[in-house]
């Protein structure tokens, strides 16, 4: 039997039904047609569907939409927009860190998340926050390079070399 | 060649893919849409006693049930070489993931129910999991009727043997015999994934006689060809589209199932629409790297130049053979190795057995094999006392030595590629304790095909290029704007990109064999030459200039030392247009040729017995082993790289970058399990492991310039494949310079490492004896599957 549902996902305020068992990925990807964040697996091993709940990374596939009740959901797509990208979008791109771009969704919502609560993150708290995104394309080398030039704009200093 | 070439420079589909805006094929929806799932067998190899669907289409939200029933009676070869696959299970399962049905429901929900409630009966039959076995008389047959099947000419089979390749020059039996040293060794491989983050995907929708297929294919139109084949329906009927396509590797080469869905959704009268389960995508696709078994006998002269190499490779094929039938072939080239060696005898046997099938995963065999090799080169390096670098520097092959079927070299980077990567590890320096360096060499080829462009440049002086190429996430369809930019003077971002549609673009052979900037380029540049052209003939007129002196650059031409005589692109194009005519330009160019060569010798010739424009590369690997556990940590890896002209920097480097880190995959965790039912024990991420951001090492890339003579543009060579061939075997060498052992076994999990270091053995067994020579026979087996298995691991003579 459907519940009602309230909550904000990256700025619009929505009030749905779901079922109970209905994923928060399958709320946003099928019901409210927000495909940002990507279904890798199904099984919280992949993190092509993160989204922040909150200030939280939750992978959405193993997320019910009912324990959104309430919160704000942040995708990729209420980070930035290509004509005003993110920081990190943006640094992303320069630093090579987007090839397929399938994981780059929920590689960008660790990164913001980290960026969050640790603004200056070593190499280890980098590595550490997108352990759970699995990309394929890059080697992770440009997407840590990017994490540590968003960071540094971010905070307002020059971008780090290399 | 001007200014825009070898800068980075912003990749038109990146905004797009860094807001969530990008859409890829599982995003795809469609009005009145179903949802389609399939039903595979379960069991990897059963006949099928009783099949009714009668109950699942009667279900509510069931708009359709296929099955083989209701597609044509015939096998395909998905990629022409032989006939042996059915798109729907006929009376026969041969693999757990092999397709018997197909539901089109409302919801998934809907579908699933359907799927449970189809009614079948399976009597199970014996497997053949083993290659070894499988080969030998009185195996019981993954494929019944193997000799009836139509193959390509070429092609050696017999019984479970799908396909047998050589690669023989001079006598290797008596060059052995003289030799000083002779080294005899066996290293065995799991088969591995490519996994690409995302899973596959297809929607297909018909308008009249006529549809139109999404598909997350690195080769729409190998795909459209099969369709119209499997389907009997004229190819011009049939439109294959690519979204953003979120990787492949080679797990999205080749036909897959579109043709699945393209029937389901002509049945169900309706847009059908599958997206395929994580699980599906490690059971399901004909795409796995082979599981191998290389036997290596190598002969030296006491001052350690390699004389003569025999080599007994096996290939688990997997139920269906589609493309690997060429691979075995790759297998022997690889298994020779960046070396000069005189006397070759290398002999490849590609095994049906009832596993998922095997394709051309990204450089097919080649990890595998060079892993092998590159072990085996450091054991020989040690039996005539050389450190691992200097034996290398004395056999890797230079300008004028000759290939193994005696293709003749052109300068090129394989020794300084060996000698840089040495330096940025710090080969000979010392190390902290517990830390171990190794190192290790290969070659690949590049593969000149078929491409076609378009370029046009509209009045508002924007370009746009129509391409067949496949944009796999490499960048290398992207950088096709580079090179027409180039060509004109423009800037890439000047450019619209059409790309991977059926219907718009010319030909091409797809996101595979690192073929992209390789062939596409080379049709954009003659796309846009002609173009350039047609530009300068019209603004020569504007300005009252002589062709000679002009030039085009920064989005305009002018006259060469008179700056203010000068107009626009944009200008060049309105007033062309208004003259009646167009900026038009198409090209195919030429392919390079492949080198002169004599394989006379060899059976199984398939297309690579020569490599065109092949690449040199050399990776040095640092690791740290825990001696308590086998666990091993990569640290750091310099990967150096002679792919011909190095065109797009940053791109290049994604391709070494991502290629080391899904190598140490390969190298260390990757690898499939299967049960005694033959059905995979680990068709998942958390038990098939990918390295993740927290493993990854710091890599350094390099690249040495040696530009093909008879290469792609400007004398650039493939770049996609060649950076996953050596890490295995640089961490191989590390482990063993760590720890004294050597493991035998991909990959090369703690467990394994733990027994090298403890029991000597890591399970794996070696040749025990000398190979036999190759059969002088074309179709019979070399050695009969009579290679005799040793007790020990390392015995040599």
């Amino acid at each position: 039997m459907a519940e009602p549902l309230q909550l904000t996902v990256d700025r619009q305020a929505y009030a749905v039904e779901v079922d109970p068992h209905r994923t928060l990925l399958r709320l946003l990807r099928d019901d409210l047609g927000i495909t940002g964040p990507k279904e890798g697996c199904d099984d919280s091993e992949c993190g092509a569907c993160m989204v922040l709940v909150d200030d939280m990374p939750v992978n959405a596939c193993s997320y019910l939409a009912l324990q959104a009740d309430g919160r704000t959901v942040t995708t990729v797509e209420g980070l930035g927009t290509a004509e005003s990208l993110h920081p990190l979008q943006r640094a992303f791109l320069d630093a090579g860190g987007v090839q397929c771009g399938f994981c780059t969704p929920g590689m960008l919502i660790s990164a913001a998340a980290l960026l969050r609560s640790d603004p200056d993150p070593s190499e280890e708290a980098v590595r550490d926050a997108l352990a759970g995104n699995l990309c394929r394309c890059t080697g992770y080398q440009p997407i840590f390079a990017a994490v540590h030039r968003a960071a540094a704009e971010l905070r307002g200093e020059p971008a780090p070399t290399g | 060649m001007t200014a825009t070439i070898e800068r980075p420079f912003p990749r038109a589909d990146g905004p797009a893919k860094a807001t969530g805006q990008a859409d890829y094929t599982g995003d795809l929806t469609a009005p009145g849409m179903a949802h389609g799932r399939f039903l595979v067998a379960g069991r990897a190899h059963a006949r099928i006693r009783r099949l009714d669907v009668t109950a699942a289409r009667t279900r509510p939200g069931v708009f359709a049930v296929i099955t083989a029933a209701d597609v044509p009676d015939r096998l395909y070869a998905s990629s022409g070489f032989v006939a042996d696959r059915p798109l729907f299970a006929r009376n026969v399962v041969r693999y757990e993931g092999e397709v018997v049905a197909a539901v089109a429901a409302a919801t998934p929900e809907a579908a699933d129910a359907a799927l449970r409630a189809i009614e079948i009966e399976y009597e199970d039959l014996p497997l053949v999991l083993d290659v070894e076995r499988a080969l030998q008389p009185g195996s019981p047959l993954v494929h019944e009727n193997w000799a009836g099947y139509e193959k390509d000419g070429e092609i050696v089979a017999e019984g479970n043997m799908a396909a047998r390749s050589t690669i023989v020059k001079g006598d290797a039996t008596a060059a052995l015999g003289a030799a000083d040293v002779v080294v005899r060794e066996r290293y065995v491989a799991d088969m591995i994934h490519p996994v690409p983050i995302e899973p596959h995907a297809i929607l297909a929708e018909w308008s009249g006689d006529r549809v139109t297929i999404h598909s997350s294919s690195q080769v729409p139109f190998a795909a459209r060809t099969m369709v119209a084949e499997t389907l009997e329906i004229p190819q011009h009927r049939v439109r294959v589209v690519v979204s953003h396509l979120g990787g492949g590797f080679g797990g999205k080469c080749d036909f897959h199932y579109e043709a699945h869905v393209a029937a389901l959704a002509r049945a169900a009268r309706r847009p059908v629409r599958v997206v395929f389960t994580r699980r599906e995508e490690f059971t399901m696709p004909d795409k796995v790297g082979h599981g191998m078994v290389v036997d290596l006998e190598t002969g030296l002269s006491s001052d350690g130049r390699i004389v003569a190499r025999r080599g007994r490779i096996l290939l688990d094929c997997g139920a269906y053979a589609a493309d690997s039938p060429v691979l075995g072939q790759i297998a022997c080239m690889e298994a020779v190795g960046p070396y000069r060696i005189p006397h070759v005898d290398l002999d490849a046997r590609l095994v049906y057995t009832n596993r998922v099938p095997s394709g051309s995963v990204r450089a097919p065999t080649g990890p595998q094999t060079c892993w092998a090799v590159e072990g085996h080169t450091d054991e020989l390096a040690a039996r005539v006392g050389l450190d691992p670098v200097e034996f290398r520097r004395r056999n890797l092959v230079t300008a004028g030595d000759e290939g193994p079927t005696r293709q003749l070299f052109e300068p090129n980077g394989a020794l300084r590629a060996l000698d840089e990567a040495a330096r940025r590890i710090g080969w000979g320096s010392p190390l902290p304790a517990g830390e171990s360096i190794g190192i290790a060499a290969g070659w690949w080829f590049s593969m000149p095909s078929a491409s076609g462009a378009f370029v046009r440049i509209d009045a508002d002086g924007r370009g746009r290029i129509v391409t067949g190429a496949q944009e796999n996430g490499t960048g290398a369809v992207m950088a096709l704007a580079m090179l027409a930019g180039d060509e004109l003077g423009m800037a890439p971002e000047d450019f619209a990109i059409v790309y991977q549609d059926t219907d718009a673009g010319p030909y091409d052979t797809g996101s595979a064999g690192s073929q992209t900037t390789f062939n596409a380029g080379r049709a954009v540049v003659e796309a846009a030459r002609e173009v350039r052209t047609k530009v300068i003939a019209a603004a020569a007129e504007m300005l009252e200039a002589a062709h000679a002196d002009l030039e085009l650059r920064d989005g305009a031409i002018s006259v060469v030392g008179s700056p203010d005589r000068r107009v626009t692109i944009g200008a060049v194009a309105t007033q062309v247009q208004d003259d009646g005519g167009l900026l038009l330009g198409a090209g195919s160019g030429t392919a390079p040729t492949k080198p002169e060569h004599d394989a006379s010798a060899c059976v199984g010739r398939l297309g690579f017995e020569a490599f065109a424009s092949p690449t040199f590369f050399c990776q040095a690997a640092r690791v740290k082993v825990d001696r308590a556990t086998g666990v091993v940590r990569v640290l750091e890896v310099a990967a150096v790289n002679d792919i011909g002209r190095v065109l797009n920097p940053r791109g290049a480097a994604g391709q070494i970058t991502g290629g080391v880190v899904q190598a140490i995959g390969t190298a260390l965790t990757e690898g499939t399990v299967y049960g005694a039912d033959g059905r995979q024990r680990n068709a998942a991420l958390l038990d098939y492991k990918l390295p993740t951001a927290a493993d990854a090492p710091t890599i350094d890339v390099g690249f040495i310039e040696a530009p093909a003579a008879n290469g792609g543009p400007y004398g650039a060579k493939g770049v996609g494949e060649p950076p996953i061939v050596p890490t295995a075997g640089a961490i191989g060498n590390a482990i063993a310079a760590a720890t004294g052992a050597r493991v035998r076994r991909l990959p090369m999990t703690p467990e394994r490492v733990w027994r090298a270091m403890r029991e000597g053995s890591d399970g794996a067994a070696d040749p025990g004896g000398p190979l036999a020579p190759a059969a002088a026979s074309a179709g019979e087996p070399a050695s009969g599957g009579a290679v005799p298995v040793g007790a020990s691991a390392g015995n040599r003579r």
